[in-house]
């Protein structure tokens, strides 16, 4: 057990050592000269400014020593400041993080709520037109862009209806976003919950559970469910990653205040340590979930547990 | 075809005392399976996998039932427990009678209640017939308290006295692990431990061997033997492998494409074996092409394949493998006759078969 979770923190902080590679080089990645890209909208910038920049930005040394430079600001905390407004990025980022949180994991609970239980019954009921209606739905819904969702409901729902703002921060501008992100991914749930449990309910043990004249519901859920538990929250934990990546897109289309939102500002005004800044940010999010998802995995499987 | 004349059987070494065999022979039958037909829709047709099959469990005897690889063996235990997946499967005809009720007519509450409790059963493969993901405790308690209505800590107790009767050793310490801390054979006997532990009537056990190693086969066999002698409970043992028949059962049923073709006293069996396939089954038929293993002795694999169930010969469902095969066997199918006591076949030429020998 023990060195089961040193092997996760290990990966789970290479990971992160290799976005920081990444990220770090990130500005030369883009064709052409960034400094001159940032700078390309703003009048009358001179060279000598430019050449100001570069230096500021340590564009003009080598590329080593950029990394070891950033990376020493990295580990003290200090994620640069944006091209535009000389605000902390770390500040910045901090800001607004919670919001996605809070919107990506109720679309998490929106999702494995939805999705374990139609993937369950539809599983439970594999080969009848139940299981086929669902599937169906679930397909529709996996193929659905977050955008397209999210304009459908925000039509409905907040411009025909008015049940909910358009846009906005409180609990009320939360539900639509979050459905949004919560059904596209629900769908996914669904049909790895259904091919989960329907390999689990062909398992040996399932049959012995039956032959001990355990009652119907006591198999499915004591002895189904539990052991389906193991692969599904995998997949939930994976889904969290896919969800942070559509909140970028679903907040932008309903103005929820994330950091998706900004990261989007960002990239249209080429502010490279803000988008730098984002995408760490994001790593570390992804692999922070992804080790509580191997810990919960851990308990769950005995096997594993030790 | 289950008359009471079958009951003059000849005495078999290693059954329960004579009281229990005279016990037997006044009670009846613990479970008589009376003209059983199971099937499954397939996409070839319908596949009746066991087809008019009869046979009664005495008191405290261990039954085998024998045949190759889709004979029905398993299709036969699961009609008896009320567990074929429906769809696709379905009795469609037939008893199965215990304790004066028809099974086949039981609501599934009703199975519920009996199952694990009057009938229990145990599968081949120990490593995947356990929950991994709950304690061994938990699985054993369950059934426990559910059937006996058994408080936690009553049900701990009960299930400590099972593990250490099939000899699991520090039982509890044992409680929290969890299946993959045990090897195959520790599993098959915690198994065995879970079937026992509400005092059914009849245990089955579908292959409770094939998948252990010689030496634990043996163990498993004798821990099963143990459990009849100790608790009288009759068993219905499942098998492919004569050897594990020779050494454990009192009486045999041999099956093949569903049909019981043979039955015998075990020594009675494997000492006059009148069936063709039996007699490949032990190795001594004279097989096509093969006259050497005549009387061999070796264990020589029947030639052919057995046939789909979706299309399966018009007389003798054996006669496109079996040597003595006329024109007879081809056309009609043989009906189960009884030339000796408590002995039956369903062959043509049955004493051509032994005469063979
Ligand atoms: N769920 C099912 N759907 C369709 N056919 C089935 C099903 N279960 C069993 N059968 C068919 O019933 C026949 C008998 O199978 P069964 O499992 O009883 O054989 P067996 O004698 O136990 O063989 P084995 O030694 O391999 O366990 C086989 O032809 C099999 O294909
Ligand atoms: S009836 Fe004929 S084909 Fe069938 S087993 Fe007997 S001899 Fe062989
Ligand atoms: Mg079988």
């Amino acid at each position: 057990m023990a060195r089961y979770l040193l092997q996760r923190v290990f990966a789970a902080i290479l990971t992160v050592f290799v976005t920081t590679i990444a990220v770090s080089m990130l500005i030369h990645l883009v064709p052409g000269d960034p400094v001159q890209i940032m700078y390309a909208q703003s009048q009358g910038t001179t060279p000598e400014q430019l050449e100001e920049v570069r230096a500021r930005l340590g564009l003009d040394r080598p590329l080593v020593e950029q990394y070891v430079t950033y990376i020493g600001r990295v580990l003290q905390g200090d994620l640069g400041h944006t091209i535009r407004g000389e605000q902390p990025v770390l500040e910045l980022l901090l800001l607004r993080l919670p919001n996605t949180l809070v919107l990506a994991s109720a679309a998490l609970l929106i999702a494995a709520t939805i999705g374990m239980t139609l993937g369950f019954v539809a599983a439970y009921k594999r080969g009848t037109w139940i299981d086929t209606v669902l599937m169906t739905t679930a397909i529709l819904g996996v193929s659905m862009p977050h955008f397209w969702l999210g304009l459908i409901l925000l039509f409905y729902f907040a411009v025909q209806l008015q049940w909910f703002p358009v846009a906005g921060n409180g609990i009320e501008n939360l539900v639509l976003p979050a459905v949004t992100l919560g059904l596209t991914n629900a769908a996914i749930i669904a049909r790895l919950t259904r091919s989960s449990m329907i390999d689990i309910f062909d398992q040996d043990f399932i049959r012995t559970a039956h032959a001990k004249g355990l009652p119907k519901a006591v198999v499915l859920s004591r002895h189904a469910l539990r052991a389906g538990l193991v692969p599904i929250v995998t997949m939930i934990g994976l889904q969290f990653t896919y969800m942070m990546g559509g909140a970028i897109v679903v907040e932008n289309v309903f103005g929820w205040n994330g950091v998706g939102r900004m990261a989007i500002q960002a990239i249209f005004q080429r502010d490279y340590p803000l988008i730098q800044g984002f995408i760490l940010m994001f790593a570390v999010v992804v692999v922070t979930v992804s080790l509580l998802m191997d810990l919960i995995y851990a308990w769950l499987d005995p096997r594993i547990r030790r | 075809m289950t008359g009471p004349g079958m009951i003059s059987d000849t005495p078999i070494a290693g059954a329960p005392a004579p009281e229990a065999a005279e016990a037997a022979e006044t009670a009846g039958p613990v479970l008589s399976v009376e003209g059983l037909s199971t099937e499954f829709r397939t996409a070839a047709g319908i596949a009746r996998a066991v087809d008019g099959l009869s046979f009664e469990l005495r008191r405290g005897e261990i039954l085998a039932i024998v045949g190759e690889s889709g004979s029905g063996k398993s299709v036969t235990s699961l009609s008896i427990m009320g567990l074929i997946p429906d769809p696709p499967g379905r009795i469609a005809g037939g008893r199965v009678m215990f304790g004066g009720q028809d099974l086949t007519r039981l609501g599934e509450r009703e199975m519920q209640r009996l199952r694990g409790d009057g009938i229990s059963m145990i599968f081949q493969e120990p490593m995947t017939s356990l929950n991994p993901v709950l304690s061994i405790g938990r699985q054993m308690t369950e059934g426990i308290m559910h059937h006996l209505g058994l408080g936690p800590a009553e049900a701990r107790a009960r299930a400590i006295e099972m593990m250490r009767r099939v000899s699991i050793p520090a039982p509890e310490s044992r409680l929290g692990a969890y299946p993959h801390q045990f090897s195959g054979g520790m599993l098959q006997r915690i198994m065995i431990a879970i079937a026992m532990s509400c005092h059914p009537r009849v245990l089955i056990a579908d292959e409770p061997t094939t998948a252990l190693d010689v030496t634990i086969q043996a163990q498993i066999l004798d821990l099963m033997r143990e459990m009849r002698d100790s608790t009288g409970t009759s068993i219905i043992l499942i098998t492919h492998d004569m050897g594990v028949v020779a050494e454990t059962a009192d009486r045999v049923v041999v099956m093949y494409c569903g049909r019981k073709i043979e039955e015998a006293g075990v020594r009675d069996l494997f000492a006059r074996p009148r069936h063709p396939y039996t007699r490949g089954l032990l190795g001594a038929l004279p097989v096509l092409g093969q006259a050497g293993a005549v009387g061999s002795g070796a264990l020589s694999e029947i030639p052919g394949v057995v046939p789909a169930l979706t299309a399966l010969p018009a007389g003798c469902r054996f006669s496109d493998r079996c040597a003595l095969a006329t024109e007879r066997c081809r056309a009609e199918p043989p009906p189960l006759e009884e030339p000796a006591p408590g002995h039956r076949v369903a062959c043509w030429h049955a004493d051509a078969a032994e005469a063979g020998a």
